[in-house]
């Protein structure tokens, strides 16, 4: 799976969580942009995406995603070992 | 003057943006009555906190090392479908038994009170009611006083000749309940419940966030109805779905808090539940959303025939 991919997969993810089918993530997005993406929220995401693609996150990795980007680089590196 | 509570949520959006973007939605909520309650609260806190060289500012911070346990808790309880913890003995080990642990824990509560919505309105709906019941209730008990909020309120509505029992399993608990409350007219009770033995009959009874802490609520439900007098008043909350480091039975729906009170024999009168978040209850479910529920129940008198 690319990363394009990997990005569209979870930004259905995020459309599903948050109830907002207009949501359009990008690598560069943050929480400052997106209004639902509260710490309650964040888990329900980090969750959501564990189980969508199979995969487990450790707790440092949870706390320390700047970007939409880097949880993706945390994810096409699990899918990738 | 600014709103002490104001202050926190600043605070806390400045520490933690993405928590503080949760709590900021609760503030919209929010009338003129939370702003009465939140600060007397907070003045009152703010003293205690000083009279222990403390600051605001360290209960913001034990504030927030909660938040992260029970954000740690809620991922595991979102991957298992379960609380971490299943047995009493576990959570002794994990939380009681650590003084630094009960420390910031015991505090962030406190915070809680008034930062989270429904511990707001869960306190509303108990002082809004319990007026009603003023004139039958001679003896008032508290199980599992915590930090003393719901006694203090008690102490203001019931009379004056009230007699005030609290028996509680935590020292810490007793310590902070005296300090909030300053009042000689009540008995406090270094005890678990079980151990907790009466001759007198008790007209009304608060049993606040205890049941989702033991192994056997029911088994509790049932000691309650025995030290409740016969028209007596028993007020319970508890909530579903809501993972934290000292949570051991969990609760799916209010329902199963519903079967459980009538199996131990009582009825319900008035009831809330409250969602912890501002979401539909079809997605509160879907995502498994904590609610907060609430009861005033009697003793169901055809249960015994």
């Amino acid at each position: 799976m690319d990363r394009n991919e990997i990005l569209n997969t979870v930004n259905n993810v995020f459309i599903d969580v948050l109830d907002d089918d207009s949501l359009v993530l990008t690598e560069a997005t943050t929480a400052n942009d997106v209004e639902e993406w509260d710490s309650l929220n964040h888990i329900q995401l980090v969750v959501a995406i564990e189980r969508q693609f199979k995969i487990r996150f450790a707790s440092q990795e949870i706390l320390s995603w700047q970007n939409v980007g880097e949880m993706i680089d945390s994810i096409a590196a699990k899918l990738n070992q | 003057m600014e709103h002490p509570v104001n202050y926190i949520y600043n605070k806390i959006a400045a520490l933690n943006p993405m928590h503080g973007k949760k709590l900021k939605k609760n503030i919209a909520f929010f009338d003129d009555g939370y702003y009465d309650l939140a600060d007397a609260f907070f003045e009152k806190y703010t003293g205690i906190l000083h009279a222990q060289n403390k600051t605001l500012d360290y209960a913001i911070d034990c504030y927030l090392q909660m938040i992260a346990d029970v954000n740690a808790e809620t991922i595991e309880f979102l991957r298992t479908g379960k609380y971490s913890s299943t047995t009493f003995e576990e959570v002794i080990q994990r939380v009681y038994a650590r003084p630094e642990t009960m420390e910031y824990y015991m505090h962030g509560l406190i915070m809680s009170q008034f930062l989270w919505k429904h511990h707001y309105q869960i306190v509303d709906f108990f002082i809004s009611n319990l007026p009603a019941y003023k004139d039958e209730t001679k003896s008032y008990l508290e199980i599992g006083a915590g930090h003393g909020y719901y006694l203090s309120k008690a102490l203001e509505i019931l009379d004056d000749k009230t007699f005030f029992t609290v028996v509680d399993i935590s020292e810490t608990s007793i310590a902070l309940a005296k300090d909030f409350i300053k009042d000689d007219r009540v008995e406090f009770n270094l005890q678990n419940i079980y151990d907790f033995n009466s001759d007198k009959k008790f007209d009304f009874i608060t049993l606040g966030e205890v049941l989702e802490h033991v192994e056997n609520p029911l088994q509790l439900l049932v000691k309650v109805n025995d030290l409740l007098s016969e028209d007596g008043v028993l007020f319970l909350t508890t909530p579903t779905n809501a993972p934290a480091i000292d949570h051991i039975y969990l609760f799916e729906s209010a329902d199963f808090i519903r079967d459980m009170i009538h199996v131990a024999g009582f009825k319900i009168e008035m009831e809330v539940d409250l969602l912890t978040e501002d979401v539909s209850p079809e997605r509160a479910a879907k995502f498994k959303i904590a609610t907060l529920y609430g009861a005033f129940v009697k003793k169901d008198k055809a249960a015994y025939l």
